[in-house]
């Protein structure tokens, strides 16, 4: 009574090789990744939501609301440098590495000017909002943010540096540590994009 | 109930079989990315930990054998006495003893060689021993004294520097569990062999996979909640004190929407321990396989939805009510699981061993620890028994008469994969004895304690309640002795049990289907599922089981058996 096990033996499904294996499993496990860690920025976010409830008015009463403006172009300046990334790694798939590198270190240029721009909005917090939840959860929220872009640029630097030295090829099983990394940038671009929702836009 | 006297293993063919050879015990001590190493790794020390904050429960109870303080110098040491004994036990006891046993047995239970992610494995484990130094060091530098639950202003205007140990630890400790968790999930999605399909997979991968999608979602608000407690204690900031503007209910929000999911970490992979060896040791289909799966999604989503139910005596009134309707609903995928595994050992061949006596005590205690559970969720049960023993017991019937239990059914069940030797069955049913009534003598009682009045969390009580608390503090010296049998009895086992042989359950779960213990790879040749995981008494399975055993050497001696 061994038919079971010859049928298995004789119509066994193709297994995927160890090369796909691993990269089907990193892709899942950084989706994953990315649905855990956006719950800290979303619990960034109801910390906020809450706190407001503490106070009749949002902003409250004696502090002025902060200004939109250059969140607004530091938000832009990200979606470019995401924009680039994408770019850059639309370019290695197609074997253009030179084209990659350009593109990514043009993302660094944005990526940085998005946390000097960041860098002057916390130090600039006016001390009648800190002395209440409204300058704090900011605080709170760019600044733990920024933790986040700065380790991911720190990543792109060192993709790029290996980029140069000829490590990535279009192959996509030879170039995860460049997608992993478009990946979390990605990720800080939509992060942001909430918490500048909430921080600037939502009274 | 038909039952018949089986012999277990290690019969005397069995004996003269070579025994396979073990990992040197050095090679836990080093770091490994092999998930078996890892699953002992994560074993040890969470069992070490237990011994410590079993001591700690000792301790606790040797303080109440009086209404007054005498053990302790003061009602803060019993506050960090407890506060220390609640947090071993939930950081670094179950979550990481359930990474044990889902990192040993799941990529075996799947035919894979590993993990998805080994090293990312194992720097989830090297991360535990750390974080334990850290909360343990804070303990003896000046005391966290909040509770487990770390509320503020109790956590941020009166504990010490062990607090914010205390949060750092707890951090490191997260930051493991959602590493572990995004593994695991990884693994039992794209690691089955193509045969098995994801109805084909056995519940414990079930369960670890419904708790691993809870770890992920819900982790990182305990992240959030401790850098928010980490700032107000070292930065000045004023998130939970209302003088600065802050909401001391936050943290209570953020933190049960942590803690609540956090229970079924806890229970649900014993939940999924039950189902396998309930099916093994009756040889009885798992009954409603599917519901089962389902319930443990179930369980795992509307566990999302109940936190609250901790704060109603804190919470806006008009929310008591939706929240006590969900918490209520979650009594139903539970008892689809209950209806389960009554369903699973009715009228099969169910056999006594140590692992099923542990099942069959995890199925009688909790339902007492569920029902219990369903009388808080009443509101206006709760608001009268708010922060007695009531609640201590009603959450020690879940996390020792659950979880605990099916731990040590797990042992029993997996220890012979782990380490190719059958455990002593007399002393594992000795043990099952003392621990089973001890536990029940220390633990019921709370119950009445509780309605009659008796707060937790307090080290004098009134002494009316001086022989309640002498009968409980006398079981509890009992169920901490019972330990001991068991460590006995796995050192002994180690070194001298009987050869176990590759498949002394005659399971037909893929873990079974190797040598004990695996070699490296775990399998020499991608190994083919049976049909059905838990497809017992049919002459299909019976031959399935002939096949495995010719391919180890195993001569089948047990003919009726299958």
């Amino acid at each position: 009574m061994t038919s079971y096990v010859e049928r298995q033996r004789k119509t066994k499904l193709g297994r995927p090789s160890e090369a796909d294996l691993r990269l089907k499993n990193n892709r899942l496990g950084m989706t994953i990744f990315q649905i855990s860690w956006i719950m800290v920025f979303l619990a960034m976010i109801i910390v906020n939501w809450q706190l407001r409830f503490s106070y009749s008015d949002w902003p409250p009463a004696g502090v002025a609301p902060f200004d939109p403006l250059l969140p607004s172009a530091a938000t832009v300046a990200l979606l470019l440098s995401s924009l680039l990334v994408k770019r850059g790694l639309q370019a290695l798939r197609q074997g253009r590495i030179g084209g990659f590198l350009l593109d990514w270190r043009g993302a660094m240029v944005f990526g940085f000017a998005f946390l000097a721009a960041i860098i002057y909005e916390f130090v600039s917090v006016s001390n009648a909002a800190l002395a209440t939840q409204y300058g704090i959860t900011m605080r709170l929220m760019t600044g733990f943010h920024f933790v986040h872009a700065l380790a991911i640029l720190a990543f792109m630097a060192h993709v790029i540096r290996r980029g140069a030295a000829g490590s990535y090829s279009g192959d996509e099983h030879e170039s995860w540590a460049v997608e992993g990394t478009a990946k979390l940038w990605y990720f800080v671009t939509l992060a942001w994009i909430l918490f500048y929702i909430v921080l600037y836009w939502i009274r | 109930m038909a039952t018949i006297a089986v012999p277990l293993g290690g019969q005397a063919e069995q004996q003269e079989a070579e025994a396979v050879r073990r990992p040197a015990l050095s090679d836990y001590l080093r770091w490994s990315v092999d998930h078996k190493i890892i699953g002992v790794q994560y074993g040890v020390s969470a069992f070490l930990f237990f011994i410590i904050g079993g001591a700690m429960a000792m301790g606790i109870r040797l303080e109440l054998w009086t209404p007054e303080l005498d053990l302790m110098v003061s009602g803060a040491a019993y506050n960090s006495l407890f506060t220390i004994h609640g947090t071993i036990m939930i950081f670094l006891f179950i979550i990481p003893m359930w990474a044990a046993f889902g990192n040993f047995v799941v990529p075996l239970q799947l035919g894979a060689k590993d993990m998805a992610f080994p090293w990312l494995n194992a720097f989830a484990f090297w991360l535990i021993p750390p974080a334990a130094v850290v909360v343990l060091l804070g303990y003896f530098v000046s005391p966290a004294e909040a509770g487990w639950t770390s509320y503020p202003p109790l956590s941020t205007l009166f504990s010490g520097d062990g607090q914010t140990l205390w949060a750092l630890g707890a951090h490191l400790l997260g930051i493991s569990s959602i590493m572990g968790s995004i593994n695991f999930i990884v693994t039992i999605f794209n690691m089955r062999p193509p045969e098995m399909t994801i109805w084909r997979m056995p519940l414990l991968c079930w369960a670890v996979l419904a708790t691993s999608i809870i770890a992920v979602m819900a982790t990182p608000f305990l992240a959030g909640a401790l850098t928010l407690l980490l700032l107000d204690r070292v930065a000045g900031t004023t998130f939970f004190d209302a003088a600065g503007g802050g909401d001391v209910l936050l943290w209570q929000n953020i933190f049960w929407f942590y803690s609540h999911p956090a229970v079924y970490i806890m229970v649900l992979p014993g939940m999924g321990v039950l189902s396998e060896v309930l099916s093994v040791h009756s040889r009885k289909p798992v009954f409603g396989y599917r519901m089962v799966g389902l319930s443990s999604m179930g369980i795992a989503f509307v566990g999302f939805t109940v936190w609250a139910h901790h704060m109603f005596t804190s919470l806006q009134p008009e929310l008591r009510i939706p929240f006590m309707i969900t918490t209520m609903i979650i009594a139903v995928p539970t008892g689809i699981k209950m209806f389960s595994w009554l369903g699973t050992i009715w009228g099969g061949k169910i056999r006594f061993t140590s692992a099923m006596l542990f099942a069959l005590g995890f199925l009688s205690l909790f339902v007492i620890g569920g029902i219990s559970g369903v009388m808080l969720a009443a509101l206006p049960f709760d608001i009268h028994v708010h922060d007695t023993y009531f609640v201590v017991s009603h959450f020690h019937f879940v996390l020792f008469g659950g979880s605990v239990f099916a731990v040590y059914a797990a042992l029993y069940h997996w220890f012979p994969k782990v380490t190719g030797r059958m455990m002593n069955e007399r002393l594992g049913r000795i043990h099952f004895v003392f621990t089973y009534f001890g536990f029940l003598f220390t633990f019921f009682p709370m119950h009445v304690v509780g309605m009659l009045g008796m707060p937790r969390r307090v080290a004098v009580y009134v002494e009316a309640f001086q022989p309640w608390n002498q009968l409980i503090s006398l079981s509890a010296f009992v169920l901490g002795f019972s330990t001991f049998i068991v460590i006995y009895n796995v050192i002994k086992s180690y070194y001298h049990g009987p050869i176990a042989g590759a498949n002394p359950w005659r399971a037909l779960t893929l873990e079974w289907q190797t040598t004990s213990p695996p070699p490296p790879m775990n399998f020499d040749d991608d190994p083919i599922p049976f049909e059905d995981p838990y497809g017992y008494g049919t002459e299909a399975s019976a031959a399935y089981l002939e096949v495995v055993d010719e391919a180890f050497g195993v001569r089948s001696n047990r003919a009726g058996e299958h």
